[in-house]
């Protein structure tokens, strides 16, 4: 075994010797190219395998790297329109409530703001706001918004009123068309219309766009809200009374917010709306 | 058991010539043949360390187109010496296997260099050290540590499979 070994080794060590004088005498290229030619295309081939495995492992990296951002870009995207939303509807709200501000502001009266927690939306047509006896609130407090009038409270809660809009069929307000001063009744209908009922043939007849306002008679509500312009004039024949149908400046779809008049004033508030005059 | 032997030997020398520069860290490659030999001599002894040593080197010297015979030397002399004294060392550790192929790997750097040394090899020993044999001495442990988890692995799959 050991002689054996002694042989291997000494043969091993002889040839790379003989190996390598040829070599350094200028001889032994040619089983190097012998080998050469054999090893060539096993070299190309496994050259081809390595690189078009390491090609399918960068495109494999790559792919999932891709992935992987372009999940987290979705995400991102979720959240960003979520936030975007939010701060539409939180620049929403500021505007409205500046607004709210200015007017309460503007006024010569005391006023309580209130948020429309609840709408009824059937028979009658009422809004629930968060403030009640607690907050003072006392029934046919009068309701308005920077556009105009809402209506009244008519019920009082602890914590919350319910206003009666002027478009529910049991409303009745008293109106003055502002350009000329033409008295009448604004009521409700059941169909959330409002109209304008006005004496006929009593000086100037009003006209299509013509505002609306609160005629400040029966001591309910200040003078000059307004209440919301002439859409249509209906005539019917000699009927004592006319009709002319009212769009309301306050969108009740829409509304937030209201300030509940909580005082008293004589003074007429038509001046205080920028919509009106 | 022969022909996986061969394939083995000559698969290593050319996936040092192929796959080697795939798997470079810088300019750093292992020295896949050696690695082979290495944990052949350790688990076969020195005569098949020494043979594959001589083949593996000899095709890797005339793959490379460097002085055929040069690897082939020092290569089979180092798989005769460690298949020599591997039954004296603790060399079933694997931690052993890996340090010590790190060692053999400066070693037959340096060997390899004393015998270039006769036919005028112009490059100098420090940078040589520096910059071939040791980073490539230290990337032969990494692979040789891997080849050793692999072949534990397979091992262990086989005596599991045939206990069943």
């Amino acid at each position: 075994m050991r002689v054996r070994r002694v042989v291997l080794l000494s043969s091993v060590i002889a040839v790379c010797l003989v190996l390598l004088t040829l070599q350094s005498r200028g001889r032994g290229a040619l089983a190097g190219q012998a080998i050469g030619v054999v090893a060539a295309p096993l070299q190309t081939v496994l050259t081809k395998v390595g690189r078009g495995a390491v090609g399918m492992w960068t495109t494999y990296v790559d792919w999932k790297a891709f992935r992987a951002e372009n999940r987290r870009i979705r995400e991102e995207l979720a959240g960003l329109r979520v936030e975007a939303l939010r701060v539409r509807e939180t620049e929403e709200e500021n505007a409205r409530l500046r607004r709210l501000l200015a007017l309460q502001e503007r006024l010569p009266l005391s006023t309580l703001s209130g948020e429309v927690i609840a709408r009824e939306w059937g028979w009658a047509r009422a809004l629930t706001v968060n403030r009640g006896a607690a907050d003072r609130i006392i029934r046919m407090t009068p309701a308005i918004n920077p556009e105009g009038l809402v209506g009244r409270v008519v019920e009082v809660r602890s914590g919350s009123s319910i206003i009666q809009t002027i478009n529910d069929p049991a409303s009745t307000v008293g109106g003055t068309v502002q350009r000329t001063r033409t008295s009448g009744i604004v009521e409700g209908e059941p169909s959330g219309a409002t109209r304008f009922k006005y004496m006929a043939r009593d000086g100037e007849a009003p006209r299509v766009g013509d505002l609306v306002v609160t005629s400040g008679l029966g001591g309910l509500f200040p003078k000059g809200i307004p209440i919301g312009r002439v859409g249509a004039l209906i005539e019917r024949g000699s009927a004592l009374f006319q009709y002319a149908v009212l769009t309301p400046e306050v969108d009740f779809q829409r509304l937030e917010e209201v300030l509940l008049l909580t005082g008293q004033t004589a003074v007429d508030l038509a001046g205080h709306f920028p919509g009106s005059g | 058991m022969r022909a996986s032997l061969a394939l083995l030997i000559f698969g290593g020398g050319l996936a040092q010539t192929t796959f080697a520069s795939f798997i470079r860290i810088g300019d750093v490659v292992p020295d896949i043949p050696l690695t082979v030999v290495v944990l052949l001599a350790l688990r076969r002894g020195p005569e098949i360390g020494c043979l594959a040593g001589f083949a593996s080197g000899l095709f890797q010297d005339v793959l490379g187109g460097g002085l055929v015979g040069v690897q082939a030397l020092t290569k089979a002399l180092t798989g005769f010496t460690l298949g020599k004294i591997g039954g004296h060392l603790w060399v079933h550790e694997p931690l052993v296997q890996v340090v010590g192929l790190v060692v053999l790997s400066i070693v037959e750097g340096v060997a390899r260099f004393l015998l270039m040394q006769f036919f005028h090899f112009p490059g100098a020993f420090g940078d040589l050290m520096l910059h071939v044999v040791l980073p490539q001495s230290l990337y032969n442990g990494v692979i040789g540590a891997a080849l050793v988890l692999a072949m534990a692995w397979t091992e262990r799959m086989r005596a599991h499979s045939s206990w069943r």
